[in-house]
C-alpha cells in the first residue's frame, strides 16, 4: 500500500511537471512578446525590446523555464503583464471561488446521481425507463444553456437566488451559499446525469454477481443486500466516476464563472488568454492542474482503500 | 467542461461481445438490406429519430443559401428581439437578424468541425489501443500511463491555453481536443482489442506469418468496428457541446459569423428583456447532441446482459403475481396431509421463461417429480442444459430473473414452496433449505471478510449475540475441516484457495442448521484431490446432522460416491429415477446407459472397451424439444414408438421409474450402448422437430 501511494504521488508530480513544460511552451508560442503585450499598442520598438530583455525573454528557453520553476516552487508565479499584480496572489484569491463551485457541484452531482442511479437499478420497470430517459436528456443539455434557463426561472421570474456575482464565505456564509446556488445547480445537472448512469450500471453489475444469490440463500433482507452488499460492491466504480466528474466540473467552472460573473480561476483563464497575459496563463494552467491532480489522487486512493484486494496487498 | 468521456459502463459491456461485429455479412442485395433494417439501430425509435434529425440538419445546412429566408447578416431594425412571427419563424436577435437563418447557416460548420474531434480522437484512441494490444505488456503499460496522465488533466483549461497560443483557429482547437479525448477512447477500446488479439484465429494468423500491422488491420479492427462507431457518436456529441461552450465564452468564429454557442451567449445578454431568444438555438443544440447520443447508445446497447440475482422491484412484483397464480392453481389443503418432517416432494414441477421478454413461454423444466427422504442424498444427473440447476434453484425460490415456476408443487414438510411468496421464502432459506454453489470464489462476497459474512448470517438465522455468533463461526469452520479457523475468519475471500472457499461456503450454508442442502455441482470447479475431500465432508455432514442433500452433478463418480437416489434428467425431464445401486448396476433408460458407457471411471479396467462411447449430437435447445421422446434424436435404439409422448413407467426395481417405451425390450435383449461408428449419428440427422423423412428412417429401422 505504501509503495502504491508513493508511486501515485510520483505520477502526480510528473503530471504537474509535464503540464508545466507544456504551459511554458504554449505561452512561448503565443503571438507577441511580453514587452509588446505589457506596453500596449502605442509602444516603441526600443521600449519593447528593452522590457523583453529585462524580463529575460531573450534568454535560452531552458534558463527561462528553470527560473520560472524555481520561483514557482517558492510560490511566486510572476507578475501579470497587464496590471503588474502578482499572479500568485491573484490566483490565491480566485481559487476559493472555483473550489467552492467545483466541490459543491461534485457533491451535489454525487448525491443526486447516486440516488437516481440506485433507484433506477433497484426499482426497474417503468421507473427505470423514465429515469433513463430523463438522464439521457440531462446529458445532452449544454450547461451554459441550462444556466441561462435557471437564471431566467430563479433570478428573473422569481428572485430566489441572485443572478450573478460571488460573496466570499468570510463576508457572509448565507450570501455565499446563495451566490453559489445557481452555478452549482447548473453544473450539477450534467454531472448528476453522468454519475447516475455510472451508478445504475455498477449497481446492475453488482446485482449480477453470484454472491448476491448466496446472500439471498441465507435469508439476507432485501434492503441489506441492496444497500450494504451491492452498493458496497458498486462503490469502487462509482467513486472512480465521481473523480472523473470532478475534473470535468472543474473545467466546466470556466463557463459557469463566465455566465454568473464569478471571480474564479475560469474567468482568469478566459481573460488572460484573451489579453495574451503569458505569466497569468501559465500560472493558472499549472494551478488548475495541481488542484485537479491532487483531488484526483485523493479520490483514487479512496477507491483503492475501498477495495479489499488492494488494501491487503 | 471537457466531459470525462466516461464510457458509460453499459457501452463497456458490449466491448466483450465481439462476435456479432466480427461476423462476415453473408449474401448480398436483399439479404443485406433485410439484415440492415433489422439492425439494432433501427430497433430504437430514439436512434431513428436522431438519424433523421441529423440528416435533415446536414442537408438543410448545406443547402441553406438556396432556401433560407434571410441572409445571416441581414438586419431588420423594425423587428429587433422579436419572438416568432410570420416573417421570422424563430424570432430575431438584438440586431434584428433572423434566428432560424443563423441556426441553419451555423449548423454545417458546427457539425463539420466536431467531426474533426471525432476523427482525431477516435482515430488516435483506436490506433493507440491496437498498438498497446498488439505490442506486448511494456508498450501497453507505457501507453496506459500516458493516457492516465491525459485523463487527469483539466482539459478545458489546457484547451484555452492552446487558444491563447494558436488563436481561435477552430479546426486546430478541435483537433487538439480530439487528442485530449483519445485517452478516454483508448481506455474503452483497449480491453476489447486485447481480447480480439488473444483469439485463436489471431494466433493462427501469426503462425501463418501475418505481420503485426496486418493482424491489427485485418483481424482486430473489424471486431472493433461497432465500438468505434459508438464512441464516434458519443464524441461527436461531446465535441459539439465543447465547441458551443468555447463560442459561448468568446472563443468562437469571428464575430459576424453565426455560431450556436455565440448565439446563446448573445441570448444570455437579453435574458431580462427577450427570454425567447435563448430557446431556439439551445433547443437545436440540445436536440442535435441528443440525436448523436441516441445513436451511440442504441448501437452500444449490450445485446444480452446477465440477469441479476436479485430481481428489480418491478420484476419481483411480477414474480409475486406468478406465485399467486401457482398458489390458486394448487389448493393448499391437498398438500397438508401425510407430510413427514424433513421430506421434500417435488410433484410435476415445471419451470419456464416468463411471458415478457425474449424467449417468452419456453419451458426449461417439465413435469419433474422426485422425493428426498430425511437424511438421504438425491443426485440430479445429466448433461449441461438439462434443467438440473433450474430444478435445484427452484427449491429455494432463487430462479434467475425472467424464469419462474409455471406449474406443479414443491412440497417441503407439506408446504408448497412453489406457491410461497419471496418474502415468506426468507423464513425457509438458510434455516430449512440451504444452498452451496459451483464457484465458491464467486459465491462469497469479495468486499467482506469471511468472519463478517459468517457471523452476520449466524446472527440473523440463529438470533445469536455478536460474541456468541463469533464463537459459533469458529466452530462451524472447524466443523468443515478448517484448522486455523481464527485466521480464516479475518481473511477476505480472495486470500484463500478454492477448496478453502468451498469449505467456507459450506459453513455459511450450515449457519442456519438447515434440514436440506441444495448443492449445485459443489466440486466441479475444484481440483480432483480437493473434490474428494469436499465429498467426504458432505458425506460426514449427512451422517452427523441427519440433513438431506439434493446434489446436482454431471459426474457419475460423485453419484456413486454419495447419492442414495438418482434422478437422471434429460432435456428438462426426469428420464430415470431410482436407487443409486440399481440404476448404476442396471440402467434402464438408454440415456443412463449411454452416460455410463461414456464415463471412463464407470467402466472396469478388465472390460474397458477399446473406445469410450460417446453420445452423438447435443441436448436440444428448450424451444426445440419434441413432443415425443426427447432423447430419440440421439438414441441408438429409437423406433417409431418413440415419436409419441412417453410416460414415466415403473422400472421394475422398487419404486424406480423410467421414461422409455423400449426399456423392457432393451432389458430383455441386454443391449449395450455402442462405442464406435454409431449408426444413429448418420441415420438421425434430425432436428427434434419431426419431419416426414425422420419418421421414415425410424420406421425403416424398426423393421430392420
Amino acid at each position: 500500500m505504501a509503495l502504491f501511494v508513493a508511486k501515485r504521488l510520483l505520477m502526480a508530480l510528473a503530471t504537474v511537471l509535464v503540464v508545466a513544460v507544456l504551459a511554458f511552451l504554449l505561452v512561448h508560442a503565443m503571438p507577441g512578446s511580453p514587452g509588446a503585450v505589457s506596453l500596449g499598442a502605442g509602444a516603441s520598438q526600443d521600449a519593447i525590446s528593452q522590457l523583453n530583455q529585462q524580463l529575460g525573454w531573450n534568454d535560452p528557453l531552458f534558463t527561462q523555464f528553470f527560473r520560472w520553476l524555481g520561483d514557482a516552487v517558492q510560490g511566486n508565479l510572476g507578475n501579470s503583464l497587464i496590471d503588474g499584480r502578482s499572479v500568485s496572489a491573484d490566483l490565491a484569491s480566485r481559487l476559493p471561488v472555483t473550489a467552492s463551485l467545483a466541490a459543491g457541484a461534485t457533491i451535489l452531482s454525487a448525491i443526486l446521481g447516486i440516488a437516481l442511479g440506485v433507484t433506477a437499478a433497484v426499482r426497474g420497470g417503468l421507473l427505470d425507463q423514465a429515469i433513463g430517459g430523463f438522464v439521457g436528456l440531462l446529458v445532452a443539455l449544454p450547461a451554459f444553456w441550462v444556466g441561462i434557463i435557471f437564471v431566467y426561472l430563479f433570478a428573473v421570474q422569481s428572485s430566489i437566488f441572485p443572478a450573478t456575482g460571488y460573496v466570499p464565505f468570510e463576508v457572509s456564509p448565507q450570501d455565499w451559499a446563495m451566490s453559489l446556488a445557481l452555478p452549482v445547480i447548473t453544473l450539477a445537472v450534467g454531472g448528476a446525469a453522468f454519475i447516475a448512469r455510472q451508478t445504475r450500471a455498477s449497481m446492475l453489475e453488482a446485482l449480477q454477481q453470484e454472491h448476491i444469490r448466496t446472500l439471498r440463500a441465507t435469508a439476507t433482507p432485501t434492503w441489506k443486500i441492496l444497500y450494504v452488499h451491492a452498493l458496497r460492491y458498486a462503490s469502487l466504480p462509482i467513486v472512480a466516476g465521481i473523480a472523473l466528474q470532478f475534473i470535468g466540473l472543474f473545467g466546466g467552472s470556466v463557463i459557469a464563472e463566465q455566465l454568473f460573473a464569478m471571480p474564479g480561476l475560469g474567468q482568469a483563464v478566459q481573460s488572460s488568454v484573451s489579453t495574451h497575459d503569458a505569466p497569468a496563463v501559465q500560472g493558472v494552467v499549472v494551478i488548475a492542474t495541481v488542484v485537479v491532480v491532487a483531488v484526483n489522487l485523493v479520490l483514487e486512493l479512496a477507491t483503492k482503500f475501498l477495495d479489499p484486494k488492494l488494501r491487503a496487498s | 467542461m471537457i466531459p470525462t468521456v466516461a464510457p458509460a459502463p453499459a457501452d463497456a459491456d458490449q466491448a466483450g461481445s465481439t462476435t456479432a461485429a466480427g461476423a462476415p455479412v453473408p449474401g448480398a442485395g436483399k439479404a443485406v438490406l433485410a439484415r440492415f433494417s433489422k439492425h439494432r439501430l433501427f430497433a430504437s425509435p430514439g436512434a431513428v429519430a436522431g438519424l433523421v434529425w441529423l440528416a435533415a440538419l446536414v442537408i438543410a445546412s448545406l443547402t441553406a443559401p438556396l432556401w433560407l429566408p434571410f441572409k445571416t447578416e441581414d438586419q431588420d431594425f423594425t423587428a429587433v428581439l422579436s419572438g416568432p412571427t410570420a416573417a421570422h419563424w424563430l424570432g430575431t436577435d438584438e440586431l434584428g437578424r433572423d434566428i432560424l437563418s443563423r441556426i441553419f447557416a451555423a449548423a454545417a460548420g458546427t457539425l463539420g468541425t466536431s467531426m474533426i474531434t471525432v476523427i482525431v480522437g477516435v482515430g488516435l484512441g483506436t490506433i493507440l489501443a491496437m498498438a498497446a494490444a498488439g505490442a506486448g505488456e511494456r508498450t501497453e503499460a507505457a501507453i496506459s500511463r500516458i493516457t492516465e496522465v491525459m485523463m487527469s488533466l483539466p482539459g478545458t483549461v489546457i484547451i484555452l491555453a492552446v487558444i491563447g497560443a494558436v488563436g481561435t483557429n477552430i479546426p486546430m482547437v478541435m483537433a487538439i481536443l480530439g487528442i485530449l479525448m483519445s485517452a478516454g477512447i483508448y481506455r474503452v477500446i483497449l480491453g476489447q482489442a486485447k481480447s480480439l488479439q488473444s483469439q485463436l484465429y489471431v494466433d493462427a494468423a501469426k503462425v501463418d506469418g501475418v505481420g503485426p500491422l496486418g493482424i491489427s488491420v485485418r483481424h482486430v479492427l473489424p471486431g472493433l468496428a461497432n465500438t468505434i462507431v459508438v464512441q464516434a457518436a458519443l464524441i461527436f456529441a461531446v465535441g459539439m457541446l465543447i465547441q458551443a461552450g468555447l463560442a459561448f465564452i468568446g472563443f468562437g468564429p469571428p464575430i459576424p459569423q453565426p455560431s450556436w454557442g455565440g448565439m446563446i451567449q448573445g441570448a444570455s445578454q437579453h435574458v431580462y428583456d427577450a427570454p425567447w431568444m435563448m430557446v431556439p438555438t439551445g433547443a437545436v443544440l440540445a436536440l442535435t447532441v441528443l440525436s448523436a447520443n441516441a445513436i451511440g447508445n442504441a448501437l452500444g446497447k449490450a445485446p444480452n446482459t446477465a440477469a441479476p440475482h436479485l430481481p428489480s422491484a418491478a420484476a419481483r412484483r411480477q414474480r409475486a403475481k406468478a406465485v399467486a397464480a401457482i398458489a390458486s392453481a394448487a389448493p393448499a389443503a391437498v398438500t397438508q396431509d401425510g407430510a413427514a418432517k424433513g421430506t421434500l416432494s417435488v410433484r410435476n414441477l415445471s419451470v419456464g421463461v416468463d411471458s415478457t421478454g425474449a424467449g417468452s413461454g419456453v419451458r426449461l423444466v417439465t413435469d419433474v417429480s422426485f422425493d428426498v427422504e430425511q437424511g438421504t442424498v438425491l443426485g440430479l444427473v445429466g448433461e449441461s442444459g438439462c434443467g438440473k440447476t433450474m430444478t435445484a434453484l427452484s427449491l429455494l425460490g432463487l430462479l434467475p430473473s425472467g424464469v419462474s415456476v409455471t406449474g406443479g408443487q414443491i412440497l417441503w414438510n407439506g408446504r408448497n414452496l412453489a406457491a410461497t411468496t419471496d418474502k415468506a421464502m426468507e423464513t425457509v432459506r438458510g434455516r430449512d433449505i440451504a444452498l452451496i454453489s459451483q464457484e465458491p470464489m464467486r459465491a462469497l462476497d469479495p468486499m467482506f471478510t469471511v468472519g463478517y459474512q459468517l457471523t452476520a448470517t449466524i446472527r440473523r438465522l440463529r438470533g445469536m449475540g455478536k460474541a456468541e455468533a463469533r464463537e459459533e463461526a469458529r466452530n462451524l469452520l472447524e466443523k468443515v475441516g478448517i484448522v486455523d479457523a481464527a485466521r480464516i475468519l479475518k481473511t477476505y475471500p480472495h486470500q484463500i484457495s478454492g477448496g478453502m472457499a468451498q469449505r467456507v461456503a459450506i459453513a455459511l450454508a450450515l449457519a442456519g442448521q438447515p434440514k436440506l442442502l441444495v448443492a449445485d455441482e459443489p466440486t466441479t470447479a475444484l481440483d480432483v484431490t480437493v473434490q474428494a475431500e469436499i465429498l467426504s465432508l458432505l458425506r460426514a455432514l449427512v451422517t452427523d446432522t441427519g440433513m438431506s442433500v439434493v446434489m446436482v452433478t454431471h459426474d457419475l463418480g460423485v453419484v456413486a460416491d454419495i447419492c442414495d437416489q438418482v434422478a437422471v434428467m434429460y432435456a428438462g425431464q426426469v428420464v430415470e429415477n431410482g436407487r443409486t445401486d440399481s440404476i448404476l448396476d442396471n440402467p434402464r433408460h438408454p440415456y443412463t446407459l449411454a452416460l455410463l458407457a461414456a464415463d471412463p471411471h464407470a467402466n472396469h479396467a478388465n472390460d474397458m472397451p477399446e473406445r469410450l462411447a460417446t453420445i452423438q449430437g447435443q441436448v436440444p435447445q428448450p424451444k426445440d424439444w419434441p413432443t415425443g421422446c426427447r432423447f430419440a434424436a440421439r438414441c441408438q435404439f429409437a423406433g417409431s414408438a418413440c415419436l409419441e409422448p412417453v410416460p414415466l413407467l415403473s422400472s421394475g426395481a422398487g419404486t424406480g421409474v423410467v421414461r422409455c417405451v423400449k426399456a423392457d425390450q432393451l432389458a430383455v435383449e441386454g443391449m449395450d450402448w455402442l462405442a464406435t461408428d454409431v449408426p444413429a449419428a448418420r441415420a438421425f440427422e434430425i432436428t427434434p422437430t419431426q419431419n416426414p423423412r425422420t419418421l421414415q428412417t425410424i420406421v425403416e429401422k424398426d423393421l430392420a
